[in-house]
């Protein structure tokens, strides 16, 4: 069957797709596209939101049957009806949104589905084993014993490499791996990657992440509106070509910044401490005060706290000890709607758990969260006109690719989710906003988008906390910036004089220094 | 767009009609079985009466029965809404019978006071009796189903005892059920016959269409208005479609649950003031018992919504009503009770397939477009 060990000449591509067309409702996702995958490299796809990037994955995956064009995997030529005829032919994919479930275990995680049973039993030792053994080889090490929701991130994503990995992937498909990663967790990836394709696997790679692209790939497809308008070598572009080509326009440039901060707090945080589910603190004492018209960034390694502050701003998580402060009125035991209705705008890190309704349409979206105020609401009612125009006003000025506001949400692609959330949470002037990875998911044209926004509102008095896995994103937008490090604000630093470096070492501890 | 919504429409109301079709080709199978000729079973079925009078009667008979299941399809599907398995309607409108029925009949008061405070008191007694779920749900995690299971068994034995003891009215001699105090004239709903001049047919024989449909069918546009239009139903709506985003745009889920519940249980209280109201003036041992487990079936079938779920009790009425005459033409009434099983099964199914049916129409529209203006897109 396998002709991975023919020599190189004579090896068929890992994956070629040809001609493929899949429409939707309203719009061609993927239009006659060409992908040539040669066996033993990472391949990365590049394109702007909405480009089709996860649906063509999604078909070579077998989750959705193209309307025209041909997949061949080693040169032969197959019909992927679903996941398990990719699995089959060793395809295997890690979604661009994780698919986890958090109260199983790692190894329940990894065997869900795939489940070795010894007279009709779980077969739990012979799992175990295989995914030690797995993890060994690639060097993806995870604890198979532990609870999939105590997991940050970055062992999240191994556990779903694994999961694909066990199932005898010999293609690894990944949608946007990077998104959710610190630099230094990337780092880790990358090298598991290198070592995967060293041993003969072949990786697919999503990512708005370019200079990361050009990092890791061996060679590169740009999709542009559903279709495939480039192949090139990393070797030949710089990431602006590579943008460029992606949007067929000129990339914009990031502008200077002069401090807009002013010196009336709008949020102070107190002392606040918040327990964990076992009673120990995972947020401790974290004092800090955020002014009008300026952006206070924390940097930390995902699991830090930076949730648990997140959710006591919201009035989600209850604290332990200290207070928040809005406006000088102390809103410790307000509830979240009152929080909302006083004006505190929230993007959250995870938008199809916390920022949607993935069923309802886009202008229902709208008024999600936003159902107390107007133009959403007029007295007991939600007011359907106002929110509608209202939503074709967000549609236009953070340009949400969709062909019409009554699209469900889950029919958008995850940066136009992305887009929309940060639309809605900028309406009717918040006087503060929680920007919890506000450009995550989104290309490098929204992304200089959205900082425009976030700016331009900083400029007219808005108080933002900003917090981001994205360094540049941190440095570029903060005027203040903190470091969160189990729990605890453990540096202070300014921004125009921090380098990404610098700030990965206060990040993981290695630096270390009290906050003045 | 609009002219999509209109074909979405038509697709779903097509699906329902194959869907009842289906099942009585099904239900025409049980009958064979049964030993008896479908298609007499039809006709009979469909036979209204020879007369005027006997139609109208045979029309009030069908409204009589939808007009409570509509009520519980309605009190059900509130619930549903936000996922939340209100089971206990049918404990919830006994409890609220019983207790409305007995209020009523202690007290002495002009008409319409009278009856609003009969229509209060039952919406109250529901709501309580829903209340305690809720609490159990919200404090302590307890699932609501096999709490209102429960709470089922105990409203049914409890409304059997007190009805029989320390609740019942005066008996006559030789009487064998036992009822609470009789409501005095003043808490007697008028009957709703004009309607039936409305269409200039004749006033049905007996009690004739019971004044309560009126009610119900406020109740019905309120409830629709609630749900479809207002803060508190879209609230409802986002958390049962996502209950962690709800709760970060401010929904207060135990709230929620609480309102939602009681809302179902007060809506439950109303389903026994039909008959309460307009025929037997009394809660007594003859009730009429399985509305609120019926009720689960309307909600299903009429996907939540009132106009479905007003469509459904139209057909679960018809069907009831059905009965009489099969047992005339010799076939087992049972064939009934097949019948609406098999309508329930079908139409979830159909749902599935129409939905299908309508991606691909809209996909089919979308490649139409391709060849204008998104290829141009695709070059751009
Ligand atoms: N299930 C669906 N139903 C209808 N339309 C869909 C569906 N899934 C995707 N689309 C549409 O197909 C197009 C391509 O979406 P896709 O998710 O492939 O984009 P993407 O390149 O992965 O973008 P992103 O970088 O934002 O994740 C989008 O216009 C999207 O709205
Ligand atoms: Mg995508």
């Amino acid at each position: 069957m396998s002709t991975s060990s023919d020599p190189p000449p004579a090896a068929p591509p890992a994956v070629e797709l040809e001609g493929i067309t899949k429409r939707f409702p309203g719009v061609v996702a993927n239009h006659d596209i060409r992908l040539t995958v040669e066996p033993g490299t990472v391949h990365a796809i590049v394109g702007e939101n909405g480009a089709g990037k996860s649906t063509l994955m999604k078909i070579l995956y077998g989750m959705q049957k193209p309307d025209e064009g041909e997949i061949r995997v080693n040169g032969e030529q197959v019909v992927l009806a679903n996941p398990a005829d990719a699995i089959k032919r060793g395809i295997g994919m890690v979604h661009q949104h994780f698919m986890l479930a958090d109260n199983f275990t790692v190894l329940e995680n990894i065997v869900l589905g795939a489940e070795p049973t010894r007279a009709g039993r779980l077969d739990t030792a012979s799992a175990r084993t295989r995914i030690r053994d797995l993890g060994d080889s690639h060097g993806l090490r995870v604890d198979p014993d532990r609870l999939v929701e105590n997991l940050g991130v970055g062992d999240r994503q191994r556990v779903e490499i694994l999961k694909v990995l066990y199932r005898g992937a010999r293609v690894l498909i990944l949608d946007e791996p990077t998104a959710v990663l610190v630099p230094q967790e990337v780092e880790e990836l990358f090298a598991n990657l290198r070592e995967l394709t060293a041993q003969g696997f072949t990786v697919i790679f999503i990512s708005h992440k370019l200079d990361e692209v050009l990092g890791i790939a061996d060679a590169i497809t740009v999709i542009r509106r559903g279709t495939t308008v480039a192949r090139v070598l990393p070797a030949e572009v710089t990431a602006r070509q590579l943008a460029e080509l992606m949007v067929g326009s000129e990339l914009p440039t990031p502008e200077t910044r002069e401090s807009t901060v002013t010196d009336r707090v709008v949020l102070d945080v107190r002392e606040a401490s918040v327990l964990g589910e076992t009673g120990r603190p995972v947020l401790r004492e974290v004092s800090f005060p955020v002014h009008a018209g300026e952006v206070v960034g924390i940097a930390g390694v995902e699991g830090n706290g930076q949730s648990e502050l997140i959710s006591a701003i919201m009035g989600l998580a209850r604290l332990s000890g200290g207070q928040v402060v809005f406006e000088e009125t102390d809103i410790t035991g307000w509830s979240t709607r009152q929080r909302r209705q006083a004006g505190i705008g929230y993007i959250p890190e995870d938008r199809h758990r916390e920022g949607l309704l993935l069923e309802s349409s886009i202008w229902e979206n709208r008024v999600l969260g936003h159902q107390g105020v107007p133009p959403a609401r007029k007295g007991i009612w939600v007011n359907r006109k106002a929110a509608r125009k209202d939503t074709a006003r967000i549609v236009r000025e953070y340009d949400v690719r969709t062909p019409s506001i009554d699209t469900l949400a889950l029919a958008l692609s995850g940066g136009n989710q992305q887009k929309l959330i940060v639309g809605r949470e900028m309406s009717g002037t918040p006087k503060f906003l929680i920007a919890a990875h506000p450009t995550r998911g989104v290309d490098v044209g929204a992304q200089a988008a959205i900082w425009d926004h976030l700016r331009g509102a900083r400029t007219a008095g808005l108080a933002v906390l900003l917090i981001s896995a994205d360094l540049d994103e941190l440095i570029g937008l903060s005027d203040t910036l903190y470091v969160i490090y189990r729990g605890r604000f453990v540096a202070r630093l300014d921004p125009s004089q921090v380098t990404p470096e610098q700030l990965g070492g206060y990040m993981t501890g290695a630096i270390t220094e009290d906050v003045s | 767009m609009k002219d999509g919504a209109l074909q979405r429409t038509l697709l779903t109301l097509a699906g329902a009609v194959v869907a009842v079709l289906l099942a009585f080709v099904v239900s025409s199978a049980a009958i064979i079985v049964a030993g008896a000729d479908p298609g007499t079973a039809l006709l009979a079925m469909f036979d209204f009466g020879a007369t005027d009078i006997a139609v109208s009667s045979s029309i009030a008979l069908i409204l009589n029965r939808a007009v409570p299941l509509f009520i519980a399809g309605l009190a059900v599907a509130i619930g549903f809404r936000m996922n939340l398995f209100n089971i206990g309607v049918e404990g919830q409108y006994r409890v609220a019978a019983l207790t409305a029925a007995f209020v009523g009949g202690q007290l002495a008061l002009p008409a319409p006071v009278h009856l609003t405070v009969i229509i209060v008191v039952a919406m109250v007694a529901g709501g309580l009796y829903a209340l305690i779920p809720a609490l159990l749900k919200v404090y302590r995690g307890v699932n609501e189903v096999i709490s209102t299971i429960m709470l089922n068994f105990i409203a049914l034995s409890m409304a059997a005892y007190l009805v029989r003891g320390p609740l019942s009215g005066p008996r006559d001699e030789g009487q064998l059920t036992t009822s609470t105090t009789p409501l005095p004239e003043s808490a007697q709903l008028p009957n709703a016959n004009f309607l039936f001049d409305l269409f200039g047919m004749p006033a049905p024989r007996g009690a004739g269409l019971w004044g309560f449909i009126i009610v119900a069918v406020v109740v019905g546009v309120v409830i629709w208005a609630l749900l479809s239009f207002t803060r508190f139903g879209f609230e409802l709506k986002a958390s049962g479609l996502n209950a962690t985003a709800a709760l970060a745009s401010g929904v207060n889920p135990k709230t929620m649950v609480i309102s939602a519940m009681v809302l179902s249980g007060a809506i439950a209280g109303l389903i026994s003031m039909p008959e309460i109201l307009g025929r037997s003036f009394a809660y007594g041992t003859g009730f009429t018992p399985g509305l609120g487990f019926l009720g689960i079936a309307v909600a299903l079938l009429g996907r939540n919504q009132p106009v479905g779920i007003a469509l459904a009790a139209l057909l679960f009425g018809f069907l009831d009503r059905a009965s009489a005459p099969l047992q005339f033409a010799d076939i087992p009434p049972s064939v009934v009770t097949i019948i609406q099983g098999s309508i329930v099964l079908m139409v979830v199914i159909a749902n599935e397939v129409t939905r299908r049916i309508a991606l691909r129409w809209e996909e089919r529209r979308a490649a139409a477009r391709l060849a204008v203006p998104v290829k141009t897109g695709a070059t751009a």
